[in-house]
């Protein structure tokens, strides 16, 4: 209230004044600035001359340079969220060349592991997650390649005009494209009430809601992200505090009048390796047996014998009967065998998963090398089968058997122990039909042409948007064109579109609105999320809200220095990485001042960056590096989400953490390929305050609570990595105080003080190195970055 | 580098916002007299009735089989409206205030006079996800945080060894929503629900290591702390300006204290049989619920804040919660069966340790369910017109507040929201609803969104 009453004050004093020059800051044109003159050699770049007049100003002066082992801990894990090697941090240490930073800086950007990192940031500001939110919370097998998107387009360097870009219309912009079209996950990320769209009936009242709040969830995420504006506080009045009234708000929903989240087709199929089971005939089924261990065998002739490259294997989807879903039939246990002879007297073993049950896998296609096999005939035979309500069957989607990058398998003929062949669902012939057959690849996307599914169908024109009194779908006023904000004077809110234009043009011209050079707020938002990254905050600190009840910058010329040089550089994400990290401020020390100085008494929240802010890692770092230190870390990237969690699809879909094998298939793998679930989210990543899919999350808070220490201490993951981590340690030195030596290095990129190694020695001996190794992962310094 | 305020937020632990104004602002002005220290809500999942249990209408019985026709269109969720459907049980009246309340709920009925009925409940929602989370958030949305994590946020913790806000979901599995209806949304993670599930072996996440780890004895256990504390205290002895550094080896000492208290809290043997018999722990259909109750009432002693206990689970079939779409006669008998006699148990056990003076119990569900068949023998979802109805600290036995038409289909009187109820929540716990709040994405956030109104004719 403090803050209004004064932003009142301040209006009644400036009254008499025009209009553009009272605008608030974020929507006045971006400056072209000065970089100050300053004379120190502490500056290495220009943002360090802002930063230190700054300092000056107040009296203050920077921090030393951090010891290069910080600087490489710090560094890589901001830019890839794992910690340095061993390796690394002695090549680093020890390198006497003048650019050793900027080489260090160059490497990390290099590596694919750097798309990764960032590309957790960029889907905690979308909202992405996997499953739909709401009620039957049905999965979304098909988001992730927007997530691999994000992770390429990081990677490549897409400059940000063309990455905002496709990823509002970047079917229409970049028409042919595969990028274009998955892309456009972001539209779609959000969550998704299933019940409201695919059971309520068109023309109820309920049924308007659901859309309208579906449209609502794509302005409000498209205004956070993009230019940080709270435009949907619009909804059901004109915006209390910035000047965005309703009708804007409705002009922009009007933007996502045609589309809907549901699956496109993004490319066409040449081999498919990532397809998944979902639609049209269903694959192979067993007759069904009594018990649980009969045995049961389903075979393709290649024809001839040909290269086994990879044996892939998609689990079939039930639609309906008594166990729908993913991933049904199954084997719990299995092998795949190889061999010329049509009886399989003699054949190679490919892939053995008959003494250990097999983790469930959804919908995701298993994979199995074929270790350079030649043969005729491949056979997937099941030694314990997947259960029903008492009796216990075998079923597969499909097999494709990759020679180089063709599915040899297409078509071919398939025999079986037995089958049940049940007219154009099930039957052994389709077990090798249906990747042939295909169309293309999906993606979770905005789509205009889908399946209909229940009462969800696709709108055949761009569906009205009208002004709703009090935002009511019962008290609809006039109809509102597609537009944007009028509260940027330089660009125009209008799209002046052909009555009769394709709903995509609309969504082009809003991306062309934000990427517009003249836009102030988009360019802005973009760099001050950056920092925040790598500061720890914002120069202004409510990064999705630049409004009046949002922050002020701190440095304000520096940020539109900031946003005009990245704007002026073709907006190269990497290249506005160089510029921050290679600051004299990002190097600086983290530690304590003399008593006596006067930082922390003048600037206690370190707003001026008269040091480099501590932090803790985020729930995916932290995870990653027990498994970078447990020498388990699994860095396949891409493909479908792994589930680290057991699944059965019903009415209602289940999720269970409890079932999850912290060292099954894909368990290993980084964090980013978690498959996120909404309604039911992963305990242990919330204990360590990952992002909330449900909301935006521009930036995660911190919290040091009992349940975090106790998930922390005994997770089941955090233990068997424990345990990983000392067997690695076992092998790679013999003697107890080597052991503790090489953990230190490995998880804390140092070597132990005196004092330590004996501390840790004595546990060690008293209770062996797992017991250590847990020890370690619950550390201060594992989770804190100085 | 933080402030004590941040400190305090931060380490889990501690005040909560209005505490925390009160102390570091002196201005308790933003709150009113508490009347209440804890909650209870009983959230009966999938949309009970309201005209089988509290909301008599002899019209419907007078009017069994005619043509529904309240004037007007009738917009059901996934039907047309069938004939005019009276309950399938029978009506008495209870207590000195003497209400109407039907044979589905007769240990209920015997708690009338404890009870403050709002009949003039009505949603903006008619979906269940949207319409749960309105009744757990007050957003239609996900992502909001629950009554208990606002409570939580505004008057933190009142005990050292448990958790603030206590969740005991149906042992079947989540309600619509699942988890996003007890979580901390947009405020800091400190807020969410504890999840405890008194059936299983581990019935809070994460609290023990496995049994089967074989590297741990009760010795590494006691050995690793120590040696933790000895490690962390050498790390903060260059780094003594950063507080969080000094929470985070707090918050061991309080997980350790939370192993000591939770199993303890938890252990419902030691109750007498007296005590089991009431809320029929030990025999079918009672013994999940009632076994939550209990639990409930054990963690309420000791100092937890906030407890939801859901009566059912997801949507699915058989039914296993209140959506009684086929059968509603067979389907609510079930779910009321399991509910009916540890809800009033919970009511009088709380009573008779004088704990119900400042326990405030909210018996919830997301909208409730049409006057007529649909078509067979259950009923459609109704959020035009339902019954929730409050009980304990500050609360005005005996009342009914609101009021729908003739046939239990609209309310007439007094409409009711789920902001209404959440606004006399907080009224009850000495907060001003319309000053807890909270800054996300620049929207001061209120759990009762820019609406809600104290409902003072339901207030002793």
């Amino acid at each position: 209230m403090l803050r209004f009453a004064a932003l009142v004050l301040l209006l009644s004093t400036t009254g008499g004044l025009h209009a553009q020059t009272v605008a608030w800051w974020s929507q006045r044109p971006l400056q072209t600035v000065a970089v100050p003159a300053t004379g120190s050699h502490w500056v290495r770049t220009p943002i360090d001359a802002f930063l230190l007049s700054r300092l000056r100003k107040n009296g203050l002066e920077p921090s030393p340079v951090a010891e290069r082992r910080t600087l490489i801990r710090r560094l890589t894990f901001d830019l890839h969220g794992l910690p340095p090697t061993i390796a690394e941090i002695e090549t680093f240490a020890n390198d006497p060349r003048k650019d050793a930073y900027e080489r260090l800086v160059d490497r990390l950007l290099d590596s694919p592991r750097y798309g990764e990192r960032w590309a957790r940031h960029w889907l905690d500001v979308v909202h992405y997650g996997e499953t739909h939110g709401y009620d039957k919370d049905k999965l979304r097998a098909n988001a992730w390649p927007y997530r691999d998107w994000v992770i390429r387009s990081f990677n490549e360097d897409k400059p940000y005009t063309r990455f905002v870009k496709e990823q509002l219309a970047g079917d229409v912009l970049y028409p042919g494209t595969a990028d274009g079209i998955v892309a456009l996950g972001f539209i779609a990320a959000g969550p998704w009430d299933f019940v409201g769209h695919v059971e309520l009936r068109d023309g109820t009242v309920d049924k308007a809601i659901t859309r309208s709040l579906d449209r609502d969830d794509m302005v409000h995420t498209t205004m956070s992200t993009f230019v940080s504006t709270t435009a949907a506080c619009a909804r059901c009045h004109d915006h209390k505090f910035d000047a965005i009234s309703q009708r804007d708000y409705y002009r922009l929903q009007a933007v996502f009048a045609g589309v809907d989240r549901a699956d496109r087709a993004y490319e066409e199929a040449g081999t498919d390796q990532h397809l998944t089971s979902t639609a049209g005939s269903l694959g192979y089924h067993s007759e069904i047996a009594n018990s649980r261990d009969a045995s049961k065998w389903v075979q393709v002739d290649l024809g001839e014998p040909r290269e086994l490259d990879q044996i892939l294997l998609y689990p079939a989807h039930e639609v309906f009967g008594g166990h729908p879903g993913p991933g049904f039939g199954f084997p719990v246990r299995f092998r795949i065998d190889a061999s010329n002879d049509v009886e399989f007297g003699e054949s190679t073993t490919i892939a053995d998963h008959t003494d250990r049950d097999f983790l469930h896998p959804g919908d995701a296609p298993q994979r199995f090398a074929g270790k350079g096999e030649r043969a005729r005939f491949v056979r997937v035979t099941a030694t314990r089968l997947f259960e029903r309500t008492n009796d216990w069957i075998f079923a597969l989607g499909e097999l494709v058997v990759l020679a180089g990058d063709s599915n040899v398998a297409a078509l071919a003929p398939v025999a079986a122990l037995d089958s049940i062949e049940a007219g154009g669902a099930w039957g052994q012939r389709y077990l090798t039909d249906t990747a042939a057959r295909r169309t293309g690849r999906m993606v979770y996307a905005a789509a205009t042409a889908f399946r209909a599914s229940g009462n969800f169908t696709p709108a055949a024109a761009p569906r009205p948007v009208h002004l709703l009194a009090r935002g009511e779908v019962q008290q609809p006023l006039a109809l509102v064109a597609a537009g944007a904000l009028s509260c940027l004077p330089d660009l125009e809110r209008h799209f002046a579109l052909a009555p009769d234009a394709h709903e995509g043009q609309r969504r082009a011209a809003l991306a062309r609105w934000i990427t517009d050079e003249a836009n102030p707020l988009s360019w802005r938002s973009i760099v001050n999320r950056v920092w925040q990254y790598h500061f720890g905050n914002g120069l202004v600190d409510t990064p999705n809200d630049f409004g009046r009840m949002g922050g002020q910058p701190s440095h304000p010329e520096l940020l539109d220095w900031l946003a005009v040089w990245f704007r002026d550089g073709d907006g190269s994400f990497k290249q506005l990485h160089r510029l921050l990290v290679t600051s004299a401020a990002y190097r600086q020390s983290s530690a304590p001042r003399e008593p006596d100085d006067l930082a922390p008494s003048r600037d206690a929240g370190n707003v001026l960056l008269w040091r480099m802010s501590r932090r803790r890692l985020e729930a995916e770092a932290i995870r990653d590096a027990m498994l970078a230190a447990s020498g388990k870390l699994d860095l396949t990237m891409g493909g479908p989400s792994v589930r680290w969690f057991g699944f059965v699809d019903d009415h209602s879909p289940h999720y269970s953490y409890d079932s999850f094998d912290p060292d099954g298939a894909g368990a290993w793998r980084r964090s980013i390929y978690r498959h996120i679930v909404r309604s039911v989210p992963d305990p242990f990543f919330e204990a360590l305050d990952c992002a909330d899919a449900s909301i935006l999350t521009p930036k995660r808070y911190t919290t040091l609570t009992p349940l975090q220490a106790l998930a922390m201490r005994n997770n089941r993951f955090v233990l068997r990595q424990a345990e990983h981590f000392a067997a690695r340690l076992r092998t790679e030195v013999s003697t107890v105080r080597q052991q503790v030596d090489r953990a230190f290095r490995l998880a804390l990129a140092r070597a132990p003080s005196r004092a330590e190694a004996d501390i840790m020695a004595t546990h060690a001996e008293r209770h062996g190195l797992a017991s250590l190794c847990r020890l370690i992962f619950n550390l201060n310094e594992f989770l804190f970055l100085d | 580098m933080l402030s004590r305020r941040q400190f305090l937020q931060q380490s889990g632990g501690g005040l909560g916002a209005v505490a925390l104004a009160q102390m570091l602002d002196g201005d308790p002005k933003s709150t009113s007299v508490p009347k209440a220290k804890r909650v209870v809500q009983l959230f009966m999942s999938g949309a009970a009735s309201q005209c089988d249990t509290f909301d008599y209408k002899p019209e419907l019985i007078r009017r069994h089989g005619d043509k529904f026709d309240p004037g007007g269109k009738v917009e059901l969720f996934q039907s047309s409206p069938g004939a005019v459907m009276k309950s399938p049980w029978q009506w008495r009246r209870h207590g000195a205030c003497g209400k109407w309340i039907s044979d589905l709920v007769p240990h209920l009925a015997q708690c009338a006079d404890d009870i403050a009925f709002l009949h003039g409940m009505v949603s903006t929602s008619n979906v269940h996800g949207p319409a749960t989370f309105l009744q757990s958030t007050g957003f239609a949305r996900p992502g909001f945080p629950a009554m208990g994590a606002w409570t939580s946020y505004g008057l933190g913790s009142s005990n050292d060894n448990l958790p603030t806000f206590v969740v005991l979901p149906d042992a079947r599995g989540f309600a619509p929503g699942g988890p996003r209806n007890w979580s901390a949304g947009f405020l800091p993670t400190q807020h969410q629900a504890t999840m405890i599930r008194p059936d299983r072996p581990e019935p809070l996440a994460d609290l023990f290591p496995p049994q089967q780890t074989a590297f741990i004895t009760a010795a590494s256990e006691a050995d690793g702390r120590r040696a933790l504390a000895q490690l962390n205290r050498l790390h903060q002895q260059s780094r003594a300006d950063d507080q969080r550094l000094e929470a985070r080896i707090a918050s061991y000492e309080l997980a350790a204290r939370l192993q000591l208290s939770a199993p303890e809290a938890l252990d419902i043997s030691r109750e007498t049989n007296e005590v089991r018999e009431l809320y029929g722990v030990d025999q079918a259909p009672t013994s999940d619920f009632g076994r939550r109750c209990l639990v409930a009432r054990r963690l309420l002693e000791r100092g937890v804040r906030f407890v939801q206990i859901w009566s059912g689970a997801d949507n699915g079939h058989p039914r296993r919660n209140w959506d009684s779409h086929e059968d509603l006669a067979r389907d609510h008998s079930n779910m009321a069966a399991e509910m009916d006699r540890p809800a009033a148990a919970l009511l009088t056990d709380l009573k008779r340790r004088g704990m119900l003076d400042d326990t405030v119990v909210l018996w919830t569900t997301e909208f409730g369910r049409m006057p007529c068949s649909q078509g067979g023998l259950g009923r459609d979802h109704n959020p035009f017109g339902f019954t929730n109805w409050l009980a304990g600290g500050g609360i005005r036995g005996g009342a009914s507040y609101g009021a729908t038409d003739e046939w239990s289909y609209r309310a007439v009187e007094n409409p009711t929201t789920c902001n209404d109820v959440h606004a006399t929540i907080l009224h009850l716990l000495g907060i001003d609803h319309k000053q807890l709040t909270f800054r996300h994405n620049g929207i001061d956030r209120r759990l009762t969104d820019v609406a809600g109104r104290v409902l003072r004719d339901v207030l002793a």
